[in-house]
């Protein structure tokens, strides 16, 4: 990734991936380039998995200072969303082992409800803003991925053999016939929402779900939440009030 | 011939070639019908008189050469070609039965990760001029054989059977080629009486996941593996389902509005005398 | 002591590896021996499908090869047999995610827990052919009797007996009627051009689609033909001496008009 973009709030300083003595004399070299260029204009590090030490943030002040850039903060760039997903205590094997318990004793691992889910507290800070929604139009066949760190929404269907991974919720403008994993980092209050919701699996934080039921024809769009750290299924038309 | 004015440099010029279509046969799958549907369209095609090469991409597990009987009069192959071993009419091998249809073979002992993808776009392009089809008849699979397969292609026709397993392996690769290919579909190896006693896949069932326009189903027959088997491709008969359906899809292919052929629901007398008894046929 | 880590190839798709993996394994497992089943297709997974198990993969080989996360949280247990488990491929990735290293190594821990663990190769002999190939130290090749499936074949035994690896044979979808009629290969011709020791005989059966179509290996049925042949051939695999089932379509007639020529 290249290390210097220009943002409209200011400059970006990209470190993930870079040694970061040979990115102090890479921005150095740039910004001796056009000195006066980005001479008061602000700028934020975004640092990959390893965040600078006081020292080096000092080093990078200065660097910046010298050429009248301030530096205005440092942001860690988030982790790649399958890593996240995967060892987020997301022992899945776990999950599954509840599952088998659960069908032994005669509950379906999915639960059809028709109460809606309970409506999210209210904020009572600033929330920091809200992470992009990628917004795919177009069916998504067999072996595709999308991963997002945000809400995902496709218009077409999500064929079998598909993954979509979410931080916050999922919605599909068509059939949900893959795998769809809303609340990957962690957020239990994310939800699947699906015109025709048939999905091979659901997964929502660290909760998982075999839709068992292979009967079942969704004729109206349904939406996926946890509900006392289980997966739960209502029809959309009795949870419509829920705004989020 | 008077001259009246003097001739424009445009006229001079040779007129533009005009390309013909290259067209990857492909399926993810392996075993669904892909070089069967190669010989048999490309056959059809050159008995309306079209120019056709057919291209065989499975380096390394070569068939089509045996299907169209032709096995015994390949002298240079695919790679040869790419290697400039040989020039591409030594290597283009005439068919048997269908005077405007030609043949290059893949090699057999040689490997997929031997193909240079640039050489073998060039190879199809300089097809293209020659000729008003050129069907390549790419390998199962997703690795290097079939990028190979596909690169200088335009246009593909997807094979698929009324199997769960096809189905998601079709899908993987409708995915991968993307919109440019304007993939077509033709669905294989369909029984009928399987399908009304619900013990098959319907052609709404396949085309539910994989959404594609439908170029033609065919219906499994004993036929096909025998004519495989002799190198005679059903589509040089003139009668038949099988021989009738890649003959519509032919014409579909060259544009022609004519109806996708889909078998029907014959009831045999087998199936009669079946349900008559009850239970299963051992 | 580890078990034994067969690979089921083909070199032409479509003959029934992965028929034949899922149900050789059921078999096995229903013979109580601990089995092991590794889809080896990265990208173009199946096996799942065919044994039903699609909706329960939550880890797949790609990721216990990237350490994410343990062989035994990968695997999934098979409810229907005690001692069958499965360890599905990646679907969304391609083959070049994993080194034969990498296969080998997974391959060789999960036959530490089992009796048998049987690879599904992918079609063609390229990267996938050569991963799977890798973990296994004999291999059983499938064809049909059809001349493109025995070229193939003949590709694939030339190619492991560079490996050594000690190989059987299984004849699949075999028509009797059509091998009469001289319209398609008998067994004896697909082992004399093949010359590899015969393991099986698997006649065509429509009964099979179906079952595949809906995820349930045909030898959960004891009523269905095909049960009992791949139950021989789990039984042949394990040393014993079971004769192979005559595919004669010539009847009882045409044995007794037989029996009288040879006097």
């Amino acid at each position: 990734m290249s290390l210097l973009r220009g943002r409209g709030l200011g400059l970006e300083i990209h470190l993930a991936g870079w040694d970061f003595d040979a990115a102090i004399a890479e921005l150095a070299a740039r910004l001796s380039e056009r000195p006066d260029f980005y001479r008061g204009t602000s700028a934020t590090a975004i640092a990959g998995e390893t965040p600078p030490s006081p020292e080096q943030l000092d080093v990078l002040r200065e660097t910046l200072a010298s050429a009248g850039i301030e530096l205005h903060g440092v942001r860690q760039r988030v982790l790649k969303l399958s890593d996240s997903a995967r060892s987020l205590v997301a022992d899945f094997a776990g999950a599954r082992a509840d599952i088998a318990e659960r069908r032994k004793r005669g509950e379906a691992s999915v639960r059809r409800t028709n109460a809606a889910p309970a409506a999210p507290a209210p904020a009572l800070q600033l929330a920091p803003p809200a992470p992009g929604t990628l917004y795919h139009v177009g069916t998504l066949r067999g072996g595709q991925a999308l991963h997002h760190p945000g809400n995902i929404v496709v218009v077409g269907d999500v064929n079998p053999g598909t993954e979509l991974v979410a931080t916050g919720d999922i919605v599909v403008f068509g059939r949900l016939l893959g795998v769809a994993h809303a609340g990957a980092q962690g957020d239990d209050t994310a939800k699947v929402y699906a015109l025709h919701l048939q999905a091979t699996q659901l997964r929502i934080a660290t909760c998982i779900a075999l839709d068992e039921d292979r009967a079942h024809d969704a004729s109206e769009p349904e939406v996926a939440f946890v509900r006392d750290g289980r997966i739960a299924i209502a029809p959309f038309s009795k949870v419509a009030e829920v705004a989020g | 011939m008077a001259m009246h004015q003097p001739v424009p440099d445009e006229v001079a010029a040779p007129a533009a070639v005009k390309l013909g279509r290259a067209i990857v046969i492909t399926s993810g799958k392996g075993g669904v019908g892909k070089t069967t549907t190669t010989a048999n369209l490309g056959t059809a095609l050159a008995q309306r008189g079209a120019r056709v090469a057919l291209v065989d991409a499975d380096v390394g597990l070569r068939n089509l050469d045996i299907v169209l009987g032709l096995e015994s009069r390949v002298k240079f192959h695919l790679l040869d070609v790419l290697e400039e071993k040989a020039a591409l009419d030594e290597a283009l091998v005439r068919d048997k039965h269908s005077e405007s249809l030609v043949l290059l073979a893949a090699a057999q002992a040689r490997e997929k990760e031997e193909v240079d993808t640039d050489r073998m776009r060039a190879l199809i392009a300089a097809l293209r001029e020659r000729c008003d089809y050129v069907l390549i008849d790419c390998p199962a699979g997703i690795e290097l054989g079939f990028k190979n397969a596909i690169a200088g292609a335009d246009e593909a026709i997807v094979v698929c059977t009324p199997e769960v397993s096809a189905v998601r392996d079709v899908d993987r690769v409708v995915g991968l080629l993307g919109n440019r290919f304007k993939p077509q579909l033709i669905i294989n190896r369909l029984r009928p009486q399987l399908v009304k006693k619900g013990k098959m896949l319907s052609v709404e069932d396949v085309n539910a996941i994989l959404r594609l326009p439908l170029l033609g189903v065919i219906a499994d027959e004993p036929e096909i593996i025998i004519t495989t088997n002799k190198g005679e491709p059903l589509a040089l008969r003139r009668d038949g389902e099988t021989a009738n359906a890649y003959h519509t899809i032919a014409a579909r292919v060259a544009g022609e509005d004519v109806p996708a052929p889909a078998p029907e629901l014959r009831e045999s007398l087998m199936d009669k005398l079946g349900s008559f008894f009850g239970g299963r046929r051992a | 002591m580890a078990g034994r880590r067969i690979v089921v190839t083909s070199g032409k798709g479509g003959v029934g590896k992965t028929t034949t993996t899922a149900n050789l394994g059921a078999a096995l497992a229903k013979r109580g021996l601990r089995v092991v089943l590794v889809d080896a297709d990265i990208g173009l997974r199946n096996l799942d499908l065919v044994l039903g198990l699609e909706k329960r993969i939550v880890f797949d080989l790609v990721e216990v090869a990237e350490g994410r996360c343990q062989l035994r949280q990968a695997l999934i247990k098979d409810k229907r047999f005690e001692s069958l488990a499965i360890l599905p491929a990646a679907q969304t990735r391609d083959k070049d995610a994993m080194t034969e290293s990498q296969f080998e190594a997974i391959v060789a821990q999960a036959a530490e827990q089992a009796d048998y663990v049987l690879i599904d190769c992918p079609a063609g002999i390229e990267g996938g052919f050569r991963n799977a190939v890798a973990g296994a130290t004999e291999a059983i090749v499938v064809t049909t009797p059809e001349v493109s499936a025995i070229r193939d074949a003949d590709r694939v035994v030339g190619k492991l007996n560079d490996r050594r690896l000690p190989m059987r044979l299984i004849v699949n979808r075999l028509r009797p009627e059509m091998v009469r009629t001289g319209d398609m290969l008998s067994v004896e011709d697909v082992c004399e051009i093949l010359a590899i020791e015969l393991l099986g005989i698997v006649p065509d059966d429509a009964e099979v689609i179906d079952t595949t179509n809906r995820g349930e290996p045909i030898v959960l049925d004891p009523t269905a033909r095909l049960a009992a042949i791949y139950e021989k051939i789990a039984r042949r695999l394990e040393g014993e001496m079971v004769p192979f089932t005559s595919f004669d379509a010539q009847g009882f007639l045409g044995r007794i008009i037989g029996a009288l020529k040879a006097g």
